[in-house]
């Protein structure tokens, strides 16, 4: 039982494909796994180029789903993480959070809910009045503007969030995000009307994080 | 992962299990001649039934004649939040102790589970496919998940016993 704040690591990994971000949270996974004492704790930040993903739940996406997506010029994964299929591309801010939980608190439910807490607390730092709804994300009204799906084995948690900032929002016509009908996507941009890039939004969102998970961040400039 | 590929989705095994459906109802004619109190016992006491024992993951097994019923316990459905999805193995699949052999999706969250027992899968429940919430509902009867045989009774032994579980999850940093 640690004794004040969690410390978390924050990794900058900038414009990354998504293949490879996920070759370095399997990496950080196996560093919990294998060490006895030390939880080394880290919070991937990045972008990718476009990619649809999709989680556990693959039944509504056959091969020739994914044909048509690639068709259009982005990438296809299936993973390992909840939620249906979503997109991720340049002007999103993608963070992969590789907690453990046990330093925090080992529930999933509890581990959603701070994730989302954190979004809508960084949306009111640029004055956006942001909120859950029993569909699991940020909304802001009936736009999605952040969405969440992620992993856990052994209270290791994987995946993470994905906040539009200056996204094209182009890419969310091609697909039903997150098998929700009838809602929409936005993206800070959109809801301020002027170009907001991750750039923008990282220090923001790392704000909202201390802030919600009571934890310290470390900043390590090099690649693990 | 090697068990991602392993997993199906229990709703695209239906007809391999089919063939099962005919062994709840074996053993239903088996239960019936029990006498009414045990039935009761087992079933609407809102005590654990001491067969029940529990892994610090949080799944349960219980052993009725050489087979292994496992689920997860209320602390684990409740710190999931709502049951959609139950990624099951195969029937037949081989397991050891602590080998994650499923998956749980809730709140947009995958979550692994672990076989408390080495042993193999005999049947799934696919009551699950269309009702995951009974995860939640009954997390100790209808929601169970698999069965299995028992291949090493010596590791029940090292499981918890009710009353341990619950001295464990009071412990437990909330």
């Amino acid at each position: 039982m640690s004794v004040g704040k969690a410390a978390v690591k924050v990794l900058h990994l900038g414009r990354i494909s998504y293949g490879s971000a996920l070759k370095i949270q399997q990496l950080h996974i196996k560093q919990h796994l294998d060490s006895s004492s030390i939880s080394p704790n880290t919070l991937l930040l990045c972008e990718h180029e476009p990619v649809y993903t999709i989680g556990i739940r693959q039944a509504p996406y056959p091969p020739e789903e994914e044909r048509r997506l690639k068709e259009l010029g982005a990438d296809f994964f299936r993973t390992n993480r909840g939620g249906l299929i979503t997109f991720h591309g340049p002007g999103q801010l993608v963070c992969y959070p590789v907690l453990n939980l046990g330093c925090f608190k080992k529930s999933v439910r509890w581990y959603v809910c701070e994730l989302e807490r954190t979004v809508i607390k960084m949306c009111s730092k640029f004055g956006i009045n942001a909120s859950t709804s029993p569909d699991t994300g940020v909304w802001v009204g009936n736009n999605k503007i952040c969405a969440i799906g992620i992993h856990c084995g052994r209270y290791i948690t994987s995946h993470g969030l994905a906040l539009n900032c200056n996204t094209d929002m182009s890419w969310f016509d091609n697909i039903v995000p997150c098998g929700i009908v009838g809602k929409g996507v936005t993206s800070l941009s959109r809801e301020l009307g002027r170009d907001i890039s991750t750039e923008e939004a990282i220090p923001k969102l790392l704000e909202a994080f201390t802030e919600q998970f009571n934890c310290t961040l470390t900043y390590n400039g090099s690649f693990s | 992962m090697a068990m991602c590929a392993a997993l199906r989705c229990v709703s695209t095994n239906f007809s391999a299990a089919l063939p099962l459906l005919s062994r709840p109802a074996h053993i239903w004619t088996c239960q019936n001649s029990l006498r009414p109190n045990i039935l009761r016992t087992l079933y609407t006491s809102s005590r654990l039934s001491g067969a029940l024992k529990f892994t610090d993951k949080h799944e349960w097994v219980r052993v009725e004649g050489g087979v292994g019923t496992v689920g997860i316990s209320n602390f684990a459905q409740e710190a999931l939040g709502d049951v959609v999805y139950c990624g099951l193995p195969e029937v037949g699949t081989k397991l050891e102790q602590m080998e994650e052999f499923g998956v749980l999706e809730s709140v947009k969250a995958a979550s692994e589970l672990y076989s408390p027992l080495t042993g193999e899968v005999t049947e799934i429940n696919t009551d699950l496919a269309d009702n995951p919430g009974l995860v939640n509902k009954a997390c100790h009867e209808d929601g169970w998940l698999v069965k299995m045989t028992i291949e090493k009774p010596a590791e029940l032994d090292e499981l918890m016993d009710e009353v341990a579980y619950e001295k464990f999850i009071k412990s437990l940093d909330s």
